[in-house]
């Protein structure tokens, strides 16, 4: 058999179209443009079926030739798309034999080609030529060809939606996976060692030296705080999530309550190194136990993931709003993790990490309680800095 | 001799936890904090008993335990998290004798190994197995799973290695096609010759002096092939 080179690269063309993931309406285009370098006609349309009501809908219709100033006067074969769908087979229509005017525009010759992907998606191609010629058996090659690439690119469109659906689930599901066996993995350590250094002490074959002893208590006592602590996150996440956890709103100075916190945090890290700006802010609406919950949880996460680095913290009036902004010079937050370290139980995975996935989570709980706004901006190897934005007023 | 047991764990507390309670009973105590670091600290002494976690970085407690079977028998317990049935059934498959659901007491953590320890052959008694392994120029090292042809290192695919474990472990007997297969590719794989040909080719172009008269993989035309035993 004798493979005609240019018919060769013409069907290449065609294929290479139809299966370069782009935007949907340029492939067609682009797809069509193509098809008309061989295959002659005036219009086209592309109907696809509903997914849902099963009835055709255009995807996609063109006029390249003699219908170009028709507007919507022309044929576009809705009728027939109909017809082609239902017999499932390639269907030609064409105008009576004899002409009864000279309007070109009016002798249609449709040709209609059903568009099927493993049942994924139905339709029809519809070629339309005014006046003529008719379709040749050649012709309706080529077109059919054309139908099965395109079946093929709506296919992979089809697929491509179940996949980021699915993906998105998957995400989904990760996470409450991840939470249930980061939960009970952050539960059990402080347990395990509780029980393992309890049982050691309680050991009657041996006896352990008074150093030894006080030891093993002060890690017992340490471990049940370890623990209650993180009771008490996993159950004030879950209150405010399910919005039981009572704010008491009162007026409130924020550089009063950054000072605070600082002061309270230079008693625990004798190193701390924080440089302060603070505007002597008019009093907000607030609860100030939460809202220096907040701060507390954004400079503790600076000390632990930015170790050594200074931290800055600046309090600011924009308009009506009062705005924090505390940034570390740490390592940075990789840009694709920004988005999701509010989420409840994310945690970044890369080192190993002691904090339940819950800090940031009740952070953004407490701050949208107020009718405010917190987020994060990071430069790798630069630093984060973490913003919030308060109503001086919130609303309730 | 005072038994010498390797404990690895991430948590610091849990190897102190571990190491206090078995000096007491007069074990000599090794420690690593990752899988990597056992296989090394492992294969640098003679060693008893291994308590080994599941969960660490680098090389996790699975992948450390499958390591040292590569060419240890020494019994290894594994300390896993209450409830994962799954993760005591896939140590155990990987070779390990025991295992330890945390939380544990710290008196059962020692009858466990007073019972693994009596059943077990003292260290250094294994039926000549080491952690390196030669045949003429060719060397492997079970414990990096590194391969050598002389002074140099092959790098071998990860089938390609466990193909040749196959002929390292079983110097001097011929392998029917059908057993290379199913141990290195699974049964599904057993009647599919050609990628075993191809596999051994691969092999004997990166091992062999001359691949066309190889010394470390020989074929037995019409039975199988097999690394021919060395004469002393």
């Amino acid at each position: 058999m004798n493979i005609d080179p240019q018919a060769f690269l013409y069907i290449h063309d065609l294929m290479r179209i139809a299966t370069t993931p782009e935007e949907m309406r340029t492939a067609i285009e682009r797809f069509l443009a193509t098809l008309r370098e061989q295959f002659v006609f005036d219009n086209v349309a592309v109907y696809i079926q509903d997914e849902k009501t099963n009835a055709l809908d255009i995807v996609y219709a063109r006029a390249v030739g003699r219908a170009k100033n028709a507007e919507a006067d022309a044929a576009w074969g809705e009728t027939f798309a109909g017809l082609v769908l239902a017999n499932g087979k390639v269907l030609i229509q064409e105008p009576e034999s004899t002409p009864v005017t000279d309007d070109r525009l009016r002798r249609a010759y449709l040709l209609g080609i059903p568009l099927n992907a493993n049942g994924l998606i139905g339709g029809a191609l519809i070629f339309v030529r005014f006046g003529g010629p008719a379709y040749e058996q050649e012709h309706i090659a080529v077109a059919s060809l054309a139908a099965e690439l395109l079946s093929i690119l709506f296919e992979r469109r089809a697929w491509r939606r179940t996949h980021s659906e699915l993906h998105q689930l998957k995400l989904q599901m990760q996470l409450q996976e991840d939470f249930v066996s980061t939960i009970s993995h952050e539960l059990r350590t402080p347990l395990g060692f509780i029980k393992g250094y309890s049982t050691s002490l309680l050991r009657r074959d041996t006896s352990w030296d008074k150093e030894t002893q006080q030891e093993f208590l002060t890690i017992i006592d340490e471990e049940a705080d370890r623990l209650s602590l993180l009771i008490e996150n996993v159950l004030e996440s879950a209150r405010l999530q399910s919005k039981t956890l009572p704010l008491r709103f009162q007026p409130l100075r924020l550089d009063a309550v950054l000072r605070d916190v600082v002061t309270r945090l230079r008693a625990r890290y004798k190193d701390l190194n924080v440089n302060m700006d603070l505007l002597a802010a008019p009093p907000l609406q607030g609860d100030g136990v939460r809202v220096a919950q907040v701060f507390d949880n954004l400079f503790t996460n600076a000390i632990k993931y930015a170790p050594g680095s200074p931290i800055t913290v600046v309090l600011r009036k924009v308009d009506d709003m009062l705005v924090v902004e505390l940034s570390d010079q740490g390592p940075g937050i990789p840009k694709e993790s920004l988005p999701l370290i509010f989420e409840r139980f994310y945690r970044a995975r890369s080192e190993k990490a002691t904090g339940t996935g819950l800090g940031l989570f009740i952070c953004k709980q407490i701050i949208d309680a107020h009718r405010g706004k917190i987020w994060a901006e990071s430069t790798l190897g630069q630093g984060t800095t973490f913003i919030i934005e308060l109503p001086i007023n919130p609303v309730r | 001799m005072a038994k010498r047991i390797l404990i690895v764990d991430d948590e610091p507390r849990y190897l102190r936890l571990l190491e206090a309670n078995l000096r007491t009973e007069g074990y000599e105590v090794v420690t690593a904090q990752d899988g990597a670091q056992a296989v090394d600290v492992f294969s640098n002494q003679p060693i008893d008993l291994v308590l080994m976690d599941v969960m660490m970085p680098k090389l996790d407690g699975f992948g450390a335990t499958q390591r040292i079977r590569e060419f240890s028998s020494t019994p290894i317990i594994i300390l896993t998290a209450k409830g994962d049935e799954q993760d005591r059934v896939r140590g155990l498959d990987l070779g390990a004798d025991d295992y330890l659901v945390k939380p544990f007491s710290a008196t059962e953590l020692l009858a466990r190994v007073r019972a693994v320890l009596r059943r077990a052959q003292p260290a250094g008694d294994v039926g000549g197995q080491s952690r390196f392994f030669t045949h003429d120029n060719l060397k492997i090292d079970f414990a990096r799973a590194e391969v050598w042809k002389g002074e140099t290192p092959v790098s071998l695919s990860a089938t390609e290695y466990r193909l040749l474990l196959q002929f390292a472990h079983h110097m001097g007997k011929i392998m029917s096609s059908e057993e290379l297969l199913t141990s290195v590719w699974g049964p599904e794989y057993r009647t599919d010759k050609e990628i075993l040909w191809v596999s051994i080719a691969r092999l004997r172009q990166k091992l062999e002096d001359d691949a066309h008269t190889p010394k470390h993989i020989v074929t037995r035309s019409g039975l199988g092939y097999l690394m021919p035993p060395i004469e002393e």
